[in-house]
């Protein structure tokens, strides 16, 4: 592996654990969450550091470029990280709809005591 | 005596909620019915709201735009609340006629139906059946619902239906919120829950803007395919009342 590639996977790792960081400092990401990232951010950095790892992984699955191989792993990251997202948000869209329903049936309620 | 309530789903429906509302009085003043109606404003952004209030329509006002789905289940969840016994979903733009309640919850009061779907394409009346587009939408709805539930449904995504009191339950519980007449009506039929199709007339709507909009009828029948698809592949419990 190149060591240009070696380096560029150390700077994203690094700077995807600051971004992380960042985000999480300021209460706009979950503890959970986080963690998610700075796995990921840690698999990119000790894939930086120990490239014989991805070279024999990347060998074996029959990649004759190593960066295709990279960008293959990055591809299938935001795959899966997508469905996870869109699951999540199914669920939060069911839970909006309930509390918006209940609130509104509430309110009916409320109002309908009131005007007795 | 069985509790009825008329579940009416309105979303800027100015022109046409106060004859719809005013219709079913009448009806059940002329017939003796008790037939008791809410109306769901989901969200309308023109005067449907002030319309209700002004002439003392019993109505909840969602407090969020949720779409048919969510709208017509805040309907299910407030006849399960109040202990109805058959729930009747009925558009408010004037496309269903309140004369056809009595026929279609008849086959509920005899026990041979837990739901049932007023249907366009059983009836011999030359009446309004949709657009040539739609129809031809709806038949292939239908074959993907007799694929996936081995039952013809004719009328596929008529929201003109009566319910029994076990699938109001069911539905307060768990209600698509997209494409919800075909989606439900195949989940209640893997469910066995007998539906039934009973003919009605149907007329053109009276004001508004229909939820599925023409160029989006393929974009619909495809989702709708998709969701039978679905439907065929998961496995499904009835809900029991606790």
């Amino acid at each position: 592996m190149s060591q240009n590639l070696t380096l560029t996977l150390i700077i994203v790792g690094i700077a995807l654990v600051v971004l992380t960081t960042i985000i999480l400092k300021k209460g706009r990401i979950s503890e959970k969450h986080a963690l998610l990232w700075y796995a990921m951010s840690l698999i990119i950095i000790l894939a930086g550091i120990i490239p014989q790892v991805l070279v024999e992984i990347s060998q074996k699955l029959g990649f004759t470029v190593m960066s295709s191989f990279v960008i293959g792993i990055f591809i299938g990251i935001l795959i899966m990280l997508t469905m996870a997202l869109t699951v999540m948000i199914a669920g939060q869209k069911k839970k909006t709809t309930l509390l918006i329903q209940e609130i509104s049936l509430l309110k009916a309620e409320v109002e309908k005591l009131k005007n007795k | 005596m069985k509790k009825v309530l008329i579940i009416i789903p309105a979303y800027n429906e100015e022109d046409s909620i106060l004859k719809t509302c005013t219709k079913i009085k009448d009806y059940n003043k002329k017939h003796k019915t008790n037939y008791d109606m809410i109306v769901i404003n989901d969200g309308s952004t023109d005067n449907t709201k002030k319309i209700l209030e002004e002439n003392n329509i019993p109505h909840i006002n969602l407090i969020h735009n949720l779409g048919i789905g969510g709208g017509v289940q805040t309907g299910y969840k407030y006849a399960y609340y109040h202990n109805y016994d058959i729930a009747v979903q009925m558009d408010g733009d004037g496309q269903h006629d309140v004369r056809y309640v009595e026929k279609i919850i008849k086959p509920i009061i005899d026990n041979k139906a837990d739901m049932v779907i007023g249907s366009r394409f059983i009836s011999k009346i030359d009446t309004f059946k949709s657009t040539f587009t739609r129809r031809i939408g709806i038949k292939v709805i239908s074959c993907f619902m007799k694929f996936a539930t081995h039952k013809k449904i004719y009328d596929t995504t008529s929201g003109f239906r009566a319910c029994s009191k076990e699938i109001i339950y069911d539905f307060s519980i768990s209600y698509p919120s997209e494409y919800p007449e075909p989606i439900t009506t195949a989940e209640l039929l893997k469910k066995k829950y007998k539906v039934e199709e009973v003919p009605v007339e149907m007329n053109e709507r009276e004001g508004g803007v229909s939820s599925i909009r023409y160029w989006k009828n393929i974009y619909y029948m495809l989702n709708v395919c998709l969701a039978l698809l679905a439907v065929k592949i998961r496995r499904y419990k009835r809900c029991h009342r606790i």
